[in-house]
């Protein structure tokens, strides 16, 4: 990783800690605009993530961090610009990218095991009868995130850590080079929020797989980010290391950046912690 | 036992037992999509919106008989585009619901009053309340046609289905086409209301849709033998309360839907021990 200077497009200028640009991007985004009637949601993203980085994806509500993901996931259109996962446009790499979904978003009360969401996954199609391969698979991956026992459990009684380690095995077993993870820990007990900060930490550690992890936790930013992309009323705010942008001096610029009043009551901002 | 099955040798019934059985099964098959997706109130909705579309067709002169014919693209329409609101959404699925099925009542309402009086007689209480003891042959086959159609229809996209139940942005990574499925499931649910209409009538065929899936659902532990377990509710249930019809010689469609309501009831007495 190289300290240079924040240039790229559309970013402010500050100290900021850039990825090296000479290793491979599994994701890059330039220049990413989404409007919908009579509103600009996104308004000129450009960032990238290399290979094995783990982002944290942070901004207020509003901010436009939803719309950035459903975008990348191609469940929105782009306006403009491009999002590329492993060079290739975004619709068509897909199969690169785990999603971990915020747990609202599920319908938790359906009539299914644990395995049946891993097998769903790696199938693209409900599975009715589950193959020895399979069910091995499953095993194999649920282990990996330390969730051996939740193999055949019914997904109606898992709690809210379990469901996260399930979901996070689901988006793991196809081996994707890319995993985002939509505020996996909110409405997740402490305890739960814990052990899937280790998870999480553990990802971080790899060199293989990179994140986006959208959170509003700042344990977990401290804990697993590489890198911090803050976005504010659609745009990239801040793109730098977590300590640049955790400290307080980087929030003034952050502030800065976001223009108007922040600028003036800077040294009382925080990264929002509503979990 | 040869009094109990007496009505299985009498041609009415047995046109009855089939039309019931297959009509109990098809709307079992839907509801558990219908009601897992939290869209019970649909099977009523669209219910009323064939009213709307079996009064357009006296309007325009058709047999009462025929009036299936009428009825069908008419409530299909109203389906797709409760499913047009919903994926807009704008409106959540039972205040779409509630506003198609409404509007295209009092149409049926209004339509009906500007009929010619010299036409035919209708009773309402038939639309309202279903005459499977008056199922005709050709009614038979109809049912026949859409059951068959319906049936292979969902069974080639069950899997997508079950799975953009489950999460319809999931599916749709795994390239699941979730707009054309839900289309298809609201397309398909208009299909076999209207056909049902013609046993337990308007008033009562949302719980032919509701019943057998919400009590399958209580006891299934997978999508597949709920699906399994709300057809043979269904399918059973319909025969059984048809038979006891006959024997106590009260109203079939009501004892039907009643006969699928004490399953229910027995299902979460058992769910709750």
């Amino acid at each position: 990783m190289s300290a240079v200077h924040a240039e790229a497009e559309g970013m402010p200028q500050g100290h900021f800690t850039l990825p090296d640009p000479s290793l491979s991007r599994v994701l890059e985004v330039e220049n990413l605009i989404v409007d919908v009637p009579g509103r600009r949601l996104l308004d000129g993203i450009s960032f990238w993530v290399p290979k094995g980085e783990f982002v944290c994806l942070c901004g207020p509500n509003g901010a436009g961090k939803s719309t950035f993901l459903k975008t990348v996931l191609g469940l929105m259109p782009p306006t403009s610009g491009s999002i590329r996962i492993m060079g290739k446009p975004a619709q068509k790499a897909l199969r690169e990218v785990g999603y971990v979904p915020q747990r609202k978003t599920s319908d938790m009360t359906f009539p299914a095991r644990s395995i049946d969401l891993i097998v769903a996954s790696m199938r693209g199609s409900w599975p009715l009868r589950i193959r020895e391969e399979e069910r091995a698979r499953a095993a194999e991956i649920l282990r990996h995130v330390g969730g051996e026992k939740l193999l055949e459990k019914e997904i109606a009684r898992l709690s809210g850590g379990e469901t996260q380690r399930v979901f996070l095995a689901r988006a793991l077993v196809n081996k994707p080079s890319l995993v985002i993870l939509d505020e996996p820990t909110a409405g997740v007990d402490v305890k739960g929020r814990a052990e899937f900060l280790d998870l999480l930490a553990e990802i971080s550690a790899s060199d293989e797989l990179a994140a986006i992890l959208v959170t509003h936790n700042l344990a977990a930013v401290a804990r697993c980010a590489e890198r911090v992309v803050y976005l504010d009323a659609g745009r990239v705010s801040a793109w730098g290391l977590p300590s640049e942008l955790l400290g307080q001096a980087s929030l003034s610029a952050i502030s800065a950046v976001a223009g108007g009043d922040h600028a003036a009551h800077s040294h009382h901002h925080h990264l929002p912690d509503e979990e | 036992m040869d009094a109990l099955l007496e009505p299985l040798l009498v041609p009415f019934m047995q046109r009855a037992m089939i039309a019931g059985a297959v009509v109990g099964g098809l709307c079992a098959m839907i509801g558990v999509f219908v009601v897992q997706r939290g869209l019970s109130f649909i099977g009523d909705g669209l219910a009323h919106a064939a009213f709307g579309g079996i009064a357009l067709g006296l309007l325009l002169g058709v047999s009462l008989e025929r009036m299936t014919w009428v009825a069908l693209p008419f409530t299909v329409l109203i389906a797709l585009g409760i499913g047009y609101v919903l994926r807009r959404g704008s409106l959540r699925g039972d205040v779409a619901t509630g506003v198609f099925s409404a509007v295209s009542f009092a149409l049926g309402v209004l339509l009906l009053g500007l009929r010619s009086t010299d036409g035919p007689q209708v009773n309402v209480e038939t639309v309202l309340f279903g005459s499977i003891l008056a199922i005709s042959p050709d009614d038979l086959i109809t049912v026949g046609v859409v059951g068959v159609v319906t049936a292979v229809l969902l069974a080639f996209t069950w899997t997508k289905l079950a799975y953009a139940t489950f999460d319809p942005e999931l599916a749709a990574l795994s390239g699941v086409k979730v707009a054309a499925l839900d289309y298809m499931l609201l397309a398909l649910t208009a299909v076999v209301i209207v056909v049902a209409v013609k046993t337990v009538g308007i008033a009562l065929v949302s719980s032919f849709v509701v019943i057998p899936a919400a009590t399958a659902k209580m006891v299934g532990r997978s999508i597949g033998r709920v699906a399994l377990l709300a057809i043979a509710i269904g399918t059973i249930g319909s025969s059984i309360g048809l038979i006891l019809s006959y024997h106590a010689n009260v109203a079939s469609g009501a004892t039907i839907i009643l006969t699928l309501g004490a399953v229910f009831g027995l299902a979460l007495l058992l769910r709750r021990r």
